[in-house]
């Protein structure tokens, strides 16, 4: 019977194409679309800020501090030659975060200012000077100071090292092998303790690929109750009563053809991710480490999703309010949940507003596998929650469809 | 082989059905007939297992309904009469699901519903999806998926509603040759000729209680001997309402017929001098000539209502 019931969903299914493109197109879209337009926000690497030099001071030190500038990984210089004050004002207002002004006598003044002649000692023009664009928060301003106390430091540490070397050459040598990218200037270890633990962020692969996976599972709403509901309507329902067919058996052989649509729908968008993702030019799926624990996660959103979609289909008199009712549900619990914008986004009244979410309980739980490289024991709470979650709804949808039923005769 | 005794069914304080007694022989086509709401679904859907009663007894093949549903089921057919099918499965599909929910397989559901195809001669669209099938077309799909468990009792819930004359003839054929098989009917309907042409018993049922039944020919002769058809040639509606609320025993059989039930020289002559007197001008009397509509008619609470 099983078997007959599932054939019949598939062959229903593969001929209703608004239904195939809800359920395998439309969340492959937007995995490709969101993991590619989360790629830089939920990149470690990402550019933080722009930058432009005027280089008033033209010295090879003054070029070694645009050098050593570069090297920072979050700041991007933009070559443009600033002419004018207007042209900086609108370069702000347009691409660049900040522009440093490396000021005339930049060489000279490193050394300090009692090194400069009288007429410049007092009034003089700083070393630097920078403009900011004005909407730029204060931790940026304290990472551009940072960047460059760093870069003039290096500078003056050259110096030193040169005007030691005449007497003492050891210590002059020491200096030299002053690693300011690394560790060499302050012994600071940022020991990844929980690396693997719950603050642990995804790239936009990671976060995208289970978040389109889960919408798109619960998008079993439009075809379940479409079908669920002609059948009602059509008395087909009833015909398979009188055909010796029972409520559980009825509600089973819906389960199991989306049942095994979910985890088609599961293994393909994962396949996106691992494939399709990578060739569009952003980071590759990577699976973890428990298949185990991927199959609790999927099932038990099945069954959740499943549940849903079989309460709506059983409260809902018509397809049309049905497919409006099934989609409001969607978004909110998405939105909600942690689909649209990552939970870590979200304020933390957000944040614990998420956990009533039975998408985010699926979530979490893929990313337990995907991102944390956690197994099945650690996925065993969630995928308890969304099962007894999916097997209650079954229940009250069971009892409303038996209900609706007597009292329709 | 169906035998219901004091049978009740209440939904709240209303009554649908209200001590039901029937009996239905094997090989038989009962036409169970009555108004709007009068309880014929209900008591179709009871026979099916798809509704419960709270009183009497129903016993189908000798077996208890209530304790023996299932084994009951298998032997039973219920062809709604909504198109209970799937428009985007072909006809072999369709056929194929409903058989395999029944649990036939191979051989067995193989034959079954090459049987189905045949008999309602739907071989030549077996690969055509149900949507793209006429009206009556489906119609016999419909039958068909009733079909494939080779039931013993056949219900059908008005099968040639909304069909037209022709196909609905081709459809009360087939029924009709399920007698040859041996099958035992019950068919619920509003088109009373369609009755009087397949059925060999009739039940009259209204508000929930059966006022007449036995064998068709049997109640036709009853009910022969003492009524009269009065058609009329002018005559107005409103008028002719007038005139049976005026005189006892009569009742409007159509805008232009009156039925006149237990006649007899006094009550005809006050009749006649009545339609002359508002200038109606008589075209014909028939004694003795009637039919189920008329008998219908007299005895259903709807009888002065039906034209």
């Amino acid at each position: 019977m099983f078997k007959a019931m599932l054939i019949k969903e598939i062959i229903l299914l593969w001929r209703d194409k608004q239904a195939l493109a809800a359920l395998f197109i439309m969340p492959a879209v937007f995995i490709l679309i969101m993991s590619m337009a989360l790629k830089d926000t939920l990149s470690a690497d990402r550019v933080l800020l722009s930058y432009a030099i005027i280089d008033q001071d033209t010295t090879e030190e003054s070029s070694r501090l645009r050098n050593f500038l570069q090297e920072n990984r979050v700041m991007a210089e933009q070559k443009v030659t600033i002419v004018s004050g207007a042209q900086e004002q609108e370069l702000l207002n347009g691409t660049l975060h900040f522009v440093v002004t490396i000021s005339k006598g930049f060489s000279r003044n490193l050394a300090g200012k009692q090194n400069l002649p009288q007429d410049l000692r007092q009034d003089g023009p700083p070393l630097l000077q920078v403009a900011v664009a004005s909407e730029l928060k204060a931790e940026m301003l304290t990472l551009i100071k940072a960047e460059l106390a760093k870069a003039v430091l290096r500078l003056r540490i050259d110096r030193m090292r040169q005007e030691l070397s005449l007497f003492l050459p050891d210590l002059a040598q020491g200096l030299q092998n002053i690693d300011f990218e690394g560790q060499g200037l302050l012994d600071i270890r940022f020991n990844a303790v929980g690396a693997m633990g719950a603050d642990k962020r995804p790239t936009s692969t990671q976060q995208s690929v289970p978040s389109w996976i889960i919408f798109g599972m619960f998008f079993v709403i439009i075809p379940m109750s479409t079908i669920f509901i002609n059948e009602r309507r059509q008395n087909t329902l009833m015909r398979m009563s009188a055909m010796n067919i029972s409520v559980p058996a009825l509600f089973a052989g819906k389960i199991a053809p989306y049942l095994v649509i979910n985890q088609i729908q599961v293994w393909l968008m994962i396949g996106v991710g691992i494939f399709l993702v990578p060739l569009c030019g952003g980071d590759a799926l990577t699976l973890g480490n428990s298949l185990v624990g991927l199959c609790m996660v999927s099932f038990s959103l099945s069954l959740a999703a499943i549940g849903t979609s079989v309460l709506i289909a059983v409260l809902a008199s018509t397809v049309e309010q049905a497919t409006t009712i099934g989609g409001i549900i969607n978004v909110l619990l998405g939105a909600m949940g942690g689909i649209m914008v990552p939970k870590f986004y979200m304020p933390q009244s957000m944040q614990d507003l998420a956990t009533f979410s039975p998408m985010s309980w699926g979530l979490e739980g893929f990313l337990d596998i995907f991102l944390r490289g956690l197994g099945a024991e650690a996925v065993i709470t969630e995928s308890l929650a969304l099962t007894g979650f999916g097997i209650g709804l079954l229940l009250i949808a069971g009892m409303i469809f038996s209900s609706k039923r007597t009292r329709a005769l | 082989m169906i035998t219901i005794r004091n049978l009740v069914k209440q939904y709240g304080t209303h009554c649908a059905l209200d001590h039901i007694d029937l009996h239905v022989e094997k090989g038989v086509i009962l036409g169970l007939l009555g108004p709007n709401g009068a309880g014929k679904t209900t008591l179709v859907s009871i026979l099916n297992g798809l509704t419960d009663f709270q009183e009497g007894e129903v016993e189908i093949f000798g077996l208890d309904l209530g304790k023996e549903l299932q084994a009951i089921r298998k032997r039973c057919s219920f062809i709604p009469q909504s198109l209970a099918l799937y428009e985007k499965l072909t006809v072999l599909e369709n056929l194929r699901f409903f058989g395999a929910i029944q649990k036939i397989s191979g051989n067995t559901l193989r034959d079954n519903i090459d049987s189905a195809l045949s008999i309602n001669q739907l071989h030549s669209l077996r690969d055509q999806k149900a949507a793209t099938l006429s009206g009556g077309q489906k119609r016999r799909l419909n039958i068909a998926i009733g079909l494939l468990n080779n039931p013993e009792i056949l219900y059908f819930d008005e099968p040639t509603a909304g069909i037209d004359p022709e196909l609905r003839n081709d459809i009360l054929e087939t029924i009709r040759s399920f007698k040859d098989h041996g099958k035992t009917v019950i068919y619920t309907s509003h088109y009373m000729p369609e009755i009087e042409k397949i059925c060999d018993q009739v039940a009259i049922i209204d508000h929930g209680r059966i006022i007449r039944q036995g064998p068709l020919a049997t109640l036709l002769q009853e009910e022969k001997g003492d009524s009269a058809i009065i058609e009329l040639l002018n005559a107005g509606e409103t008028q002719l309402r007038q005139l049976v609320d005026q005189h006892d025993d009569v009742d409007l059989l159509n805008a232009t017929t009156l039925l006149m039930h237990h006649h007899n020289g006094t009550k005809m002559g006050r009749l006649l001098t009545a339609l002359e007197t508002e200038n109606i001008a008589l075209k014909q009397i028939r004694y003795g000539t009637t039919n189920l509509e008329t008998l219908f008619i007299r005895l259903t609470s709807q009888g002065k209502e039906h034209v």
